[in-house]
């Protein structure tokens, strides 16, 4: 674990110090605050759209840094060789691997919290309505990106750091779309078009169960045994993704 | 050599900021409004993944007001405005301006019409929120023809009346608009109840217009007004019944 | 403390998954204590020895036998190592000393006389990305030896490096030589390589072939110049 957490650490102050997550970060906080703008011609719905498009562009601008920060992770330590000084000493793949996720996923939250807690303020201070809710949304959107991170992760095992990149946000756009291959699988023609759609199901992480600006702009609120489930899942799915990285990782040399 | 190179190369980014600025002043100062603009069914985005129906209902309104405003002020020609505000409501049942808002728009669209309709979808998604049946008494007062319409709208304002958070006009208004009706049972049950709610303003509103509504004959007001005894608190009954016969011996 | 027995190395590389043989049955021997030169012009597997050594390759086929207690009592320095951009000095040095799993006291004890040995105590707060090519490779041989190991492995470590830095490397050298640390290094100097092993190996195409002590090189050359010695043995 000493070792794990020495990774972590490690990854956290890389990460942090990184400029480009810093211009990230600067991008995400205008956006938010343009949703200002779109709040002034919303007619009276100022709350409504700052909370809804300030979360569009917290998930967003935190799928940036889940996919092409997290593909870059093992792939620059690789390309740099850097994995030479790290494994020349008693480290195993799994801690290695386990390490670089909990690293960057401890950099996500902090960014994450930063970007909701600046977002609960605005909502707060302009629309005048604070909204716990907002915190929630804000925790969950932060487990579907570690989902993309994992996946991300394991990609960057097997193929380029762009290549891996463009999968995990595919595989974010997939997730928000687990949905209609539900569908998919329920009408397909034929065995075989019902068969691949099953499978994919299962295959691409169901990022849509939950609506995470329903219960912020009121319409409605997900039950918590139903949140709690898909959190499980999620966590699961995580574990899943950074087991099967570990495996990939374990078999390659350098 | 070397100057005239740079000359040129100044010269070549000089035109081209040029041209950049040209081309860009003499765009129009807004896009060309057209009155038909492509809304996909709510089905197709009913299709599309649950968790982004609010983020898709959210734009679509604020295109949808845009579009209102582009069109006001131009052409007055509002032919996708219906289809935009169907759509937001149907991603966005919760949002209850979008309701409210589109149907006072869809009077400026001359449809009256898809204004109820999209009121009472609004009040099938919304059933404790009291402005739903009160928005829909006022367009079937204001829009309605036809010998019921008073009636219908005493009713919906009744309703409305029920739902908690209504103020107390609005049973005042449904009495009003039942006696208008000719609905006077409907009428003096209402009137009663505003009596009921309190206040020297209310109760003084109430018994002038039950004084119109109920006979006039002492028996048969006696009779009616007895008949009101179970709606009426007991510790009022007796004041209520003083401020009816006021003037009878 | 190292025993490579007939070791064989084949990867598989492009498209057509061509068979390259990298190590054609290397044969070596490091004793204890010894300063110890792997020599052989590029390509000839000697990065490769070190990796599959490291366990950062498997072997196809041979053995490798290790005279210390696993990887906690090796250390080892890349060749032209890139380290992380944002660290200071300190913190990289504290990282790698918390692989070991050394506990904190330790960790600054440690670093403290470490950054001494190599000359970076004034720059131990500088992030490594200002750091010069001959700070980088001191910063390398740094943290190869912070957890005070028994066999030490260094890949070109005068790369880069200029005359003081190349003496202050070799000083390292010998210290670590005069504790009883063995020494494995690769260097392209032969200078340096005469002054500082006792035995040499040199390597062509994969497999070693001369082995033996420095003094016995030299005196088998007419010259007796290890240069001379180096290219007699890889052109023949």
């Amino acid at each position: 674990m000493k070792r794990v957490a020495a990774v972590a650490v490690n990854t956290f102050r890389e990460t942090i110090r990184d400029r480009i997550l810093g211009v990230i970060i600067l991008f995400a906080l205008a956006m938010i605050v343009a949703s200002l703008w779109l709040a002034s011609i919303s007619l009276g719905q100022e709350d409504r759209m700052i909370k809804d498009f300030g979360l569009v562009a917290i998930s967003l601008f935190g799928l940036i840094v889940a996919a092409f920060v997290a593909a870059s992770l093992v792939r620059k330590e690789v390309e740099r060789r850097t994995v030479f000084i790290i494994f020349s000493k008693p480290v195993s793949r799994n801690e290695f691997i386990w390490g670089k996720f909990l690293g960057l996923a401890s950099t996500m939250f902090t960014v994450l919290a930063g970007m909701t807690v600046f977002l609960f303020l605005l909502a707060w201070l302009v629309a005048k309505s604070p909204s716990g809710e907002l915190l929630l949304a804000g925790l969950l959107i932060y487990l579907q990106l570690l989902v993309v991170m994992a996946m991300t992760m394991l990609f960057s095992t097997m193929t380029s750091a762009i290549l891996a990149s463009v999968w995990g946000v595919c595989v974010y756009a997939a997730g928000q779309l687990s949905h209609n291959v539900l569908s998919l699988s329920r009408t397909g023609h034929t065995e075989v078009a019902h068969a691949l759609s099953t499978v994919v199901f299962y295959l691409v992480p169901n990022l849509s169960a939950v609506d995470l600006r329903a219960a912020v702009v009121g319409e409605g609120a997900t039950s918590w045994p139903h949140l709690v489930a898909w959190c499980v899942y999620l966590v699961a799915y995580i574990v899943i993704a950074l087991m099967a990285a570990t495996w990939i990782f374990r078999r390659k040399e350098f | 050599m070397r100057l005239l190179r740079r000359v040129m190369a100044v010269a070549l980014v000089v035109l081209c900021v040029a041209v950049v600025v040209v081309y860009q002043s003499n765009r129009p100062a807004a896009a060309h409004p057209n009155p038909v603009v492509f809304v996909p069914s709510e089905g197709f985005y009913r299709n599309f993944s649950p968790s982004v129906r609010v983020t898709i209902a959210d734009v679509y309104w604020l295109s949808a007001i845009q579009y209102y405003g582009e069109h006001l002020k131009s052409d007055h020609r509002l032919d996708s405005l219906p289809a935009m505000v169907k759509l937001v409501t149907a991603l966005s049942p919760h949002f209850t301006q979008a309701y409210f808002s589109g149907a006072f728009a869809m009077l400026d669209a001359k449809r009256p019409d898809v204004a109820y309709g999209l009121l009472k979808r609004g009040y099938a998604a919304n059933p404790r929120d009291w402005h739903f049946p009160f928005y829909l008494g006022f367009f079937v007062y204001a829009c309605a023809s036809g010998s019921q319409k008073d009636a219908v709208a005493a009713g919906w304002y009744a309703k409305a009346a029920r739902l908690p958070g209504a103020p107390p006009f609005v049973s005042r208004l449904a009495a009003e608009l039942a006696a208008k009706g000719n609905e006077t049972q409907t009428a003096i049950d209402l009137w009663t109840q505003v009596y009921c709610q309190g206040g020297s303003y209310a109760e003084q509103r109430a018994v002038t217009a039950l004084d119109r509504l109920l006979p006039k004959d002492k028996v048969a007001r006696e009779k009616a007004v007895a008949g009101l005894e179970s709606t009426v608190p007991h510790a009022l009954f007796a004041q209520f019944v003083a401020d009816l016969f006021q003037g009878y011996k | 403390m190292l025993a490579v027995r007939d070791l064989h190395k084949t990867v598989v590389v492009g498209f057509r998954r061509r068979k390259v043989d990298i190590l054609n049955g290397v044969d070596l021997e490091v004793r204890d204590g010894e300063v110890f030169g792997l020599l052989g012009p590029n390509g000839a597997g000697k990065t490769t020895t070190l990796k599959v050594v490291l366990g950062l390759m498997r072997p196809t086929s041979g053995s490798v036998e290790l005279g210390v207690d696993g990887l906690g009592e090796l250390g080892y320095l890349p060749e032209n190592p890139y380290f992380y951009d944002y660290l200071t000095g300190r913190e990289f040095l504290r990282f790698c000393a918390r692989l070991f799993s050394l506990d904190a006291h330790e960790c600054d004890t440690r670093i403290t006389a470490i950054l001494a040995d190599v000359g970076l105590e004034r720059a131990a707060g500088v992030q490594l990305r200002k750091f010069s090519k001959g700070m980088l490779q001191r910063i390398g041989i740094a943290q190869a030896l912070i957890n005070e190991p028994r066999f030490v492995l260094l890949d070109e470590p005068m790369t880069g490096l200029d005359p003081i830095g190349r003496v202050e490397v070799k000083e390292i050298i010998q210290r670590l030589h005069e504790r009883g640390t063995t020494v494995l290094f690769n260097s392209h100097i032969l200078a340096d390589v005469a002054a500082l092993c006792t035995r040499i190996a040199i390597m062509r195409g994969g497999r070693v072939i001369w082995q033996g002590a420095v003094d016995d090189a030299l005196a088998s050359d007419p010259h007796g110049d290890l240069e001379s010695f180096f290219m007699e043995v890889v052109r023949s």
